[in-house]
C-alpha cells in the first residue's frame, strides 16, 4: 500500500476544490488533482509539471478531506530531487543554498551589507537588551531592489522605539521555499543551523521581514518558545499604540495585494490594512480576489528561482490591469517576491508598486 | 463452595483452536469445582437445559460460562442461572471466543490462555455477592425538549397512550425549522401546515402541557424519577417526569465560516433556505444563469463538518427546479461531488430535475468572486479534466446541518455525552440509536446527527416508544451496581464526592464518613478511581475482586 506522508492522498475523493482553487489551473498543464489521483495509483507524472506549483496553499487550506495537496507536490518533488531530475535553476538555487545559505549564491560575508547607508548602528541580537531578534531574509539581504525593505523596516523601528538586533552574516535561508522544492535534508541543516544561533543567543522574539519566512519559524521549526510576528503587525501595534506618529499625508488611491504566506496562509489580512487606512489621505481600493481569495503573484514554491515552460499570462499582469482599471495609483504589498514579480508588469504598463515600508518612510 | 464450570465450543469457533478436552481435565482436578462440562453449543436448548439442570443438582454457588463476550446471550444465561435457584449476579462470563480463539490459532498457546482467563474468572467470582435488581416507582410523565417536528412527534405519540407530557420550547413558536419551510420535498406542501395540524391535536389534549419560550435552568434526580426546573415567561416552574426526550435539532450551517464562497459579501451568493422564502425579491435578469452548489458546511474537514448532512442534496436539486420553475429559459448548472438523493423518491427526483433541464456538473466549487457582472464561479469540471470560470447572476449554496446551538448547555445540564460532530452521542449507534448513556434519558431527531423530516418523526416516535416502554407499568427495575461504602477506611475527605456526576454521594456529618443515595448512582465508577483509601467500590466489582483476577492470570498454570 501507498505510504502516507504529510499529505494524505488516499483520502482524496477527486473533487476537484483544489484545482479549482489553484492559480495554475486551466492556462498551464498543471491539474493538482489529476497529480494527486496519479499520486494515488503511482502512475508516471510528467517530471516538468509539477514545478508550476507556486506554494500559495488555497488547494491545502480549503481540501475538504485534508488531503493537503500542496505536500502531495512536495513529495513528487522530493522523489525528483532526489533522482536529480530538476530544472537546472533549482539545482543552481539548492548548491547556493548549500554553499552560501542563500539560493542566489550571494557571499555570505555581505549578508549585512543593507546596514551600510544607515545613520544609526545595528546590533548583533546578542548583544541587546530584550533579545528581538529581526529576520532579514535572503532577497532583502542581497537583491538590490529589495535591501531598501529591511533598512525601512529598521529605521521604522528605531523611531517607534523598539529595540532589536540582527544575526548578520550567521543568519541562514529560512529554508521555506527550500522544502517546498523538495529538498528536505538541506531543509534540516538550515533549520539547524538557525535554531542553534537563536538559542545560543538567547532570542525571544523573532520580527520577521518576509511572510515566507515568518511562515517558516513560526510553523515550520517546530515550538521553539519564540514569539514569531511579521513586521506589519508590529508596526501597526505601534501606529495604534500611539509610538509611531504619521506626520505627513499620502494622497494616492492605494490598492492592496494579500501576499499568500501573509494572508491565506497565515491569517494576516488587517494589519497592513490597518497601517494604509492610518495614512491620512490614503483611499484604500481592493481586489476584487482579496483577503482568502487574493491572486497568487507566482512567486513562492521555488518559482523565484526559475521559469517554467510553458507561455501564459501572469497573474502578476492580471493584477496589475486590474489596479489600472480600477484607478490605483499605486500597488502595495508587503513581500519580497510579490514586489519583484508585481514590478515586472507593472513597469512596462506605468503602474507602481511599493512595499508597505517604503509608503511609510514617505509619510513618517 | 461449589463451582460449575461451562465451557462452549461454539460450534468449530473455540473447539477448533483451543483443546477443550485439556481446558476440562485441568478444571476436574480444581479446588471446589463440582462441576466441569463442556458442550458443543450452550445457547442452545440442550445446552441451556445442561446449565439450568447442574446449577439446580448440585446446588452450585458460582457458574462460569466460558463461551462468547458477555455481551451476548447475558440475559438468557442469567436467566438459566435463576431457574437452577442460584441468584444470577453469581454468574461469571469468560470469554473464550472473542478474546481466544479467535485471536490465534495456535492451539497450546490458546488452551493456556483459556485456562488463565477461566482461573481469572474463577478467583475472581469468589468476591461475588447476591445481588438484588431493584424495582423503584416511576413517574408516569415524559419531559420532551424541543418542539420541532422530531418533538412533537414524540409528543404526540405518548399523548396518544395516556402518558403525561410536558413539551418544553425556547422559542415563541412550536415547529421548528420546518415551520419556516414553504415547499416541503416530496409533497411540496407548505411546512407550516404539517406543524399547525400536530400542533393543534396536542393543545386540545389534557395530558399535554406546552411551555413557549421556555428554557430550563436546572436538572437533577435519577431515571424514573427527574425533575427539571423551567424559566417561563410566567415564572420559574417545576415540573417532575419519569424519563426525558431530548429533541432540540440542528442549527443551519452559516456559510460566512467558507470565505472563499463570497457568503456575506455579495447579496447575489445566497443559502438554499434563502432561495426558497426570498425568490421574488432577487431581482433575477428575465434569464437567469444560476449556480447551485451541493455540500457547502458538509463532507468538509476544513470546518470540522466531515460528515454527509444528508439532505442538502434534495435541496440542491429542489433549487434547481424552484428556479427552472419560475424561469423556463434559465440557465442552472449544479455543482457536486456526489449525488446523494437517498430517500425514496430521490433518485426519481434527481432524474426529473435533469429533464427539466438542470446541468450537473462534478465539482466542488474552488471559489466565488464577486464582480460586477455577476459572481465569477471557479472550480474544475472533474470528468473533463478542465478548469471552467462561468459569470452567474445568483449562486445558490446548498448548505448542511450543524449541531444545535444549546448542544453544550443541555449535554451538561443533563449529563449526556456529545459526539466528535458535536451532535448527541447515542448509546450504540445500530442496536440503540435513540438511547444515551443515561436510563430514561432519550435523543430525537437532528440533535443526534443530519435526518431529513421523515427520518426526524421516526426518530422522535421511536424515542417515545422506548420511553413508553420504560415507564408503562409505574415501576421499573435498576441494576444493582451501584456504589458502596466501607465505614471502617473512608477517612471523609470527601474526593468521591467532588468526583460524583451524578451528585448520588452526599457526607454525614455526624459520623463524618460519606453515604451513597442509591436510587441517583449511575454506578460509573469514578468514586473508586477517585477514592485515596480504597473505601468506596462498586457492588459486585469489589478491587479484591479484580486483583485476584489479575493475580490468577500470571499465576503459573
Amino acid at each position: 500500500m501507498l505510504e502516507q506522508t504529510v499529505s494524505r492522498v488516499l483520502t482524496c475523493i477527486q473533487c476537484g476544490k483544489c484545482t479549482g482553487s489553484c492559480p495554475e489551473s486551466g492556462k498551464t498543464p498543471f491539474n493538482i488533482r489529476m497529480l494527486v489521483r496519479k499520486q494515488q495509483f503511482q502512475s508516471a507524472i510528467d517530471e516538468a509539471i509539477p514545478w508550476y506549483c507556486t506554494s500559495c496553499g488555497a488547494c491545502t487550506l480549503r481540501c475538504p478531506r485534508d488531503v493537503k495537496p500542496s505536500e502531495v507536490i512536495i513529495d513528487i518533488r522530493s522523489l525528483l530531487v532526489e533522482d536529480g531530475q530538476i530544472p537546472l535553476a533549482v539545482q543552481k538555487a539548492l548548491e547556493n543554498t548549500f554553499t552560501q545559505k542563500n539560493p542566489w549564491g550571494r557571499s555570505r560575508a555581505k549578508r549585512a551589507a543593507w546596514t551600510e547607508n544607515l545613520d544609526f548602528e545595528i546590533r548583533h541580537v546578542s548583544e541587546t537588551a530584550e533579545k528581538r531578534l529581526l529576520f532579514v531574509c535572503c532577497i532583502q539581504a542581497y537583491d538590490p531592489r529589495c535591501m531598501v525593505i529591511p533598512a525601512n523596516v529598521a529605521r521604522i523601528l528605531n523611531q517607534g522605539g523598539v529595540e532589536f538586533g540582527i544575526l548578520g552574516e550567521e543568519e541562514a535561508c529560512c529554508g521555506n521555499e527550500i522544502r517546498r522544492i523538495g529538498e528536505a535534508g538541506l531543509v534540516e541543516e538550515l533549520q539547524e543551523e538557525n535554531k542553534g544561533n537563536l538559542q545560543e543567543y538567547g532570542v525571544k522574539e523573532i520580527i520577521a521581514l518576509s511572510p515566507h519566512c515568518m511562515n517558516a519559524l513560526k510553523k515550520e521549526y517546530g515550538d521553539m518558545g519564540i514569539k514569531v510576528s511579521h513586521y506589519t503587525e508590529v508596526v501597526w501595534d505601534l501606529i495604534n499604540s500611539g509610538a509611531l506618529a504619521i506626520s505627513k499625508p499620502f494622497e494616492k488611491k492605494v490598492i492592496y495585494h494579500d501576499p499568500c504566506f501573509l494572508g491565506k496562509q497565515n491569517g494576516i489580512f488587517d494589519a497592513p490594512r490597518n497601517i494604509l487606512g492610518a495614512i491620512p489621505g490614503v483611499t484604500p481600493l481592493e481586489f476584487s480576489r482579496a483577503r482568502e481569495t487574493s491572486l497568487c503573484c507566482e512567486g513562492g514554491g521555488g518559482r523565484m528561482f526559475f521559469e517554467v515552460e510553458t507561455i501564459y499570462q501572469r497573474n502578476a499582469e492580471v493584477r496589475v490591469l486590474e489596479a489600472i482599471a480600477k484607478g490605483a495609483d499605486l500597488i502595495a504589498t508587503a513581500c519580497p517576491f510579490c514586489v519583484m514579480t508585481l514590478e515586472d508588469p507593472a513597469t512596462e504598463k506605468g503602474q507602481v508598486v511599493r512595499e508597505l515600508s517604503e509608503i511609510l518612510m514617505e509619510v513618517l | 463452595m461449589k463451582i460449575g464450570i461451562f465451557l462452549c465450543h461454539c460450534g468449530h469457533n473455540i473447539k477448533h483452536t483451543v483443546d477443550v478436552a485439556r481446558v476440562k481435565e485441568y478444571f476436574q482436578k480444581f479446588l471446589n469445582v463440582a462441576v466441569a462440562e463442556d458442550y458443543p453449543f450452550l445457547c442452545s436448548e440442550p445446552g441451556q437445559e445442561l446449565i439450568r439442570s447442574r446449577t439446580e443438582a448440585e446446588g452450585l454457588d458460582r457458574v462460569i460460562i466460558a463461551a462468547c463476550a458477555p455481551t451476548l446471550h447475558q440475559d438468557m444465561f442469567k436467566d438459566l442461572v435463576k431457574k437452577g435457584g442460584l441468584n444470577p449476579f453469581l454468574l461469571r462470563r469468560v470469554s473464550v471466543r472473542e478474546h481466544c480463539s479467535w485471536v490465534g490459532d495456535d492451539i497450546g498457546k490458546n488452551t493456556d490462555k483459556a485456562i488463565r482467563l477461566i482461573k481469572a474468572g474463577v478467583y475472581g467470582s469468589s468476591h461475588y455477592i447476591p445481588l438484588e435488581e431493584k424495582q423503584v416507582d416511576v413517574t408516569q410523565s415524559a419531559m420532551v425538549i424541543g418542539g420541532g417536528v422530531s418533538g412533537l412527534s414524540a409528543a404526540l405519540f405518548l399523548s396518544n397512550q395516556g402518558m403525561h407530557v410536558y413539551l418544553v420550547e425556547k422559542e415563541a413558536e412550536l415547529g421548528g425549522h420546518v415551520r419556516k419551510l414553504r415547499n416541503v420535498w416530496p409533497s411540496g406542501k407548505d411546512g407550516s401546515e404539517l406543524i399547525d395540524e400536530m400542533v393543534e391535536t396536542l393543545r386540545d389534549r389534557e395530558n399535554v402541557e406546552i411551555f413557549t419560550s421556555t428554557r430550563m435552568v436546572s436538572f437533577g434526580g435519577s431515571f424514573g424519577n427527574y425533575e427539571a426546573t423551567l424559566e417561563t415567561p410566567a415564572g420559574e416552574s417545576t415540573v417532575k417526569a419519569g424519563g426525558v426526550i431530548v429533541a432540540i435539532g440542528f442549527a443551519p450551517f452559516d456559510p460566512i465560516s467558507k470565505p472563499e464562497l463570497g457568503y456575506g459579501k455579495d447579496k447575489r451568493i445566497v443559502t438554499t433556505l434563502e432561495l426558497e422564502n426570498g425568490l421574488d425579491e432577487l431581482g433575477l435578469p428575465a434569464n437567469p444563469r444560476v449556480a447551485v452548489l451541493h455540500c457547502v458546511g458538509s463532507r468538509d474537514e476544513q470546518i470540522g463538518k466531515p460528515y454527509c448532512s444528508r439532505v442538502c442534496c434534495i435541496n440542491a436539486l429542489r433549487a434547481g427546479q424552484t428556479v427552472k420553475e419560475k424561469f423556463e429559459h434559465s440557465y442552472v448548472e449544479s455543482f457536486y461531488m456526489d449525488v446523494r438523493a437517498h430517500p425514496k423518491g430521490g433518485e426519481e427526483f434527481y432524474e426529473d430535475t435533469q429533464e427539466k433541464g438542470v446541468l450537473f456538473t462534478r465539482g466542488n466549487v474552488g471559489e466565488i468572486i464577486p464582480t460586477p457582472a455577476g459572481v465569477l464561479v471557479r472550480g474544475e469540471d472533474t470528468l473533463f479534466g478542465e478548469l471552467l470560470e462561468r459569470e452567474f447572476d445568483l449562486a445558490v449554496l446548498s448548505i448542511g446541518m450543524s449541531p444545535p446551538k444549546d448542544n453544550q448547555y443541555i449535554a451538561s445540564l443533563l449529563k449526556i455525552t456529545l459526539d466528535k460532530d458535536k451532535f448527541f452521542l447515542e448509546a450504540h449507534p445500530k442496536l440503540r440509536p435513540y438511547d444515551t448513556a443515561l436510563k430514561g434519558i432519550f435523543i430525537a431527531g437532528t440533535c443526534s446527527g443530519p435526518k431529513d423530516m421523515e427520518e426526524s418523526i421516526n426518530h422522535g416516535r421511536a424515542s417515545a416508544v422506548k420511553l413508553f416502554g420504560l415507564l408503562n407499568l409505574g415501576y421499573a427495575f435498576v441494576e444493582p451496581f451501584v456504589a458502596m461504602v466501607d465505614p471502617k477506611r473512608c477517612s471523609g475527605c470527601r474526593a468521591c464526592e467532588q468526583a460524583c456526576v451524578a451528585k448520588a454521594i452526599k457526607f454525614d456529618d455526624g459520623e463524618r464518613i460519606v453515604r451513597v443515595e442509591e436510587a441517583a448512582c449511575m454506578g460509573c465508577g469514578l468514586c473508586n478511581s477517585t477514592c485515596p483509601s480504597s473505601a468506596i467500590g462498586l457492588k459486585g466489582h469489589a478491587d479484591s475482586s479484580i486483583n485476584d483476577e489479575v493475580g490468577a492470570i500470571l499465576e503459573a498454570i
